[in-house]
């Protein structure tokens, strides 16, 4: 075989494997992340009646950043519209914070931290979702 | 539009590097999984390319995933021969001179009118004429003639011929292919002295539309307006 193909093999290869633990890396982290500012919000608004507040806007804020952020890197790796919830749930929750609408607030922060659960099982490494 | 341009040319680039690492043979040459892997291909390249949503990668990678999985079946083929009867079958022989295998034909699943139709393409028409014919893995049919339709060479004519030399084409289209220079051993001069020579002062290297040279000495020009012609025992080729 000529030494071409032996290198290009070798290359793909290694470039496969990289991928693999790119993606897997990338994935959970981004969503860890979200999980993680989700919380951080939950904790902050728990006993809050009134959640206009630069405290919470800025955690939102935070959530959106982290979120956008992540997203464009998820972005080469899986299908865009596949993870454009968590980018749609953010936006109410905004609205909801500026509305200090704290029912959907929360119903809100919920839809996230349940898509950015769930988005692991078809973003990593799992028997469901190679079969 | 402008990410579908640029997906299209990724892509394109991308397969047509994957059939290069392949190798180079044909769609009738291929064995069985070499034509499927070549179908899944040509399908997974078509998934990006279209939808903007889906990454470039989800196209890229399962095609480098391929060309592993190629390789690895091409190696094991290699090295163990049931592995290789496996994935490639083996060619069964569907005529032999007791006539036609009909049990063979049945295990192909082909027909007698498929066999006759390749017989025809190799230039038997009768199966009078065949001694033994083999259907090959890659689904192309073999034919050996029986002594008397097989057509006469020079060895069993007994005619004496002379090693036969391939012809190399030094210039195409008004190019001078270089690297055919070194293989047939003659320099960008030799080929203007011998335009000079042979067609006047006027004749130059970009108005040649073929010239190939044998190692006999064999010339064969051809120039872009005119006919071709044939020239013999030229020396400073040897």
């Amino acid at each position: 075989m000529k030494i071409f193909s032996k290198v290009c093999l070798v290359l793909i290869f290694l470039f496969l494997v990289a991928m693999c633990i790119v993606e897997d890396y990338v994935a959970s982290t981004a969503l860890a992340t979200v999980e993680d500012d989700c919380l951080r919000l939950e904790e902050m608004t728990a006993n809050l009646d009134n959640i206009v507040t630069m405290e919470v806007a800025l955690a939102v804020d935070t959530l959106e950043y982290n979120w956008t952020g992540n997203e464009s890197k998820l972005c080469y790796l899986v299908n865009h519209k596949s993870i454009q919830e968590i980018g749609m749930e953010i936006a109410k929750l905004k609205v909801y914070q500026q509305e200090n609408d704290v029912k959907e607030f929360r119903a809100s922060l919920e839809a996230v931290k349940f898509y950015s659960h769930s988005y692991l099982h078809f973003m990593g490494a799992s028997l469901h979702n190679v079969i | 539009m402008l990410t579908i341009v640029l997906r299209a040319i990724i892509i394109y680039l991308v397969v047509l590097f994957v059939f290069r690492v392949m190798g180079k043979r044909q769609l009738g040459q291929m064995q069985p999984f070499e034509l499927v892997l070549t179908l899944i291909i040509a399908d997974l390249a078509t998934i990006p390319m279209a939808e903007i949503g889906v990454p470039v990668l989800h196209g890229i990678i399962p095609l480098l995933t391929l060309v592993i999985l190629h390789f690895l079946l091409t190696l094991l083929s290699r090295l163990s021969t049931k592995f290789s009867m496996i994935i490639s079958g083996k060619p069964v022989i569907v005529i032999n001179p007791k006539g036609i295998d009909y049990k063979a034909l049945k295990k192909l699943n082909i027909t007698i009118d498929d066999v006759f139709e390749a017989m025809r393409g190799l230039g038997y028409f009768s199966l009078d004429q065949v001694e033994y014919a083999i259907m090959e893995t890659n689904g192309k049919l073999s034919v050996m003639p029986k002594a008397e339709a097989a057509p006469a060479t020079n060895g069993a004519l007994k005619i004496k011929t002379e090693p036969a030399a391939i012809p190399v084409t030094i210039v195409s289209e008004g190019k001078l292919m270089k690297d055919n220079l070194v293989f047939a051993k003659v320099d960008e001069e030799f080929i203007q002295n011998f335009l000079k020579e042979k067609l006047g002062d006027k004749a130059k290297i970009k108005n040649v539309l073929v010239m190939t040279i044998d190692k006999n000495g064999l010339v064969y020009l051809q120039m872009k307006n005119g006919s071709k012609q044939v020239f013999e025992n030229v020396r400073e080729a040897a």
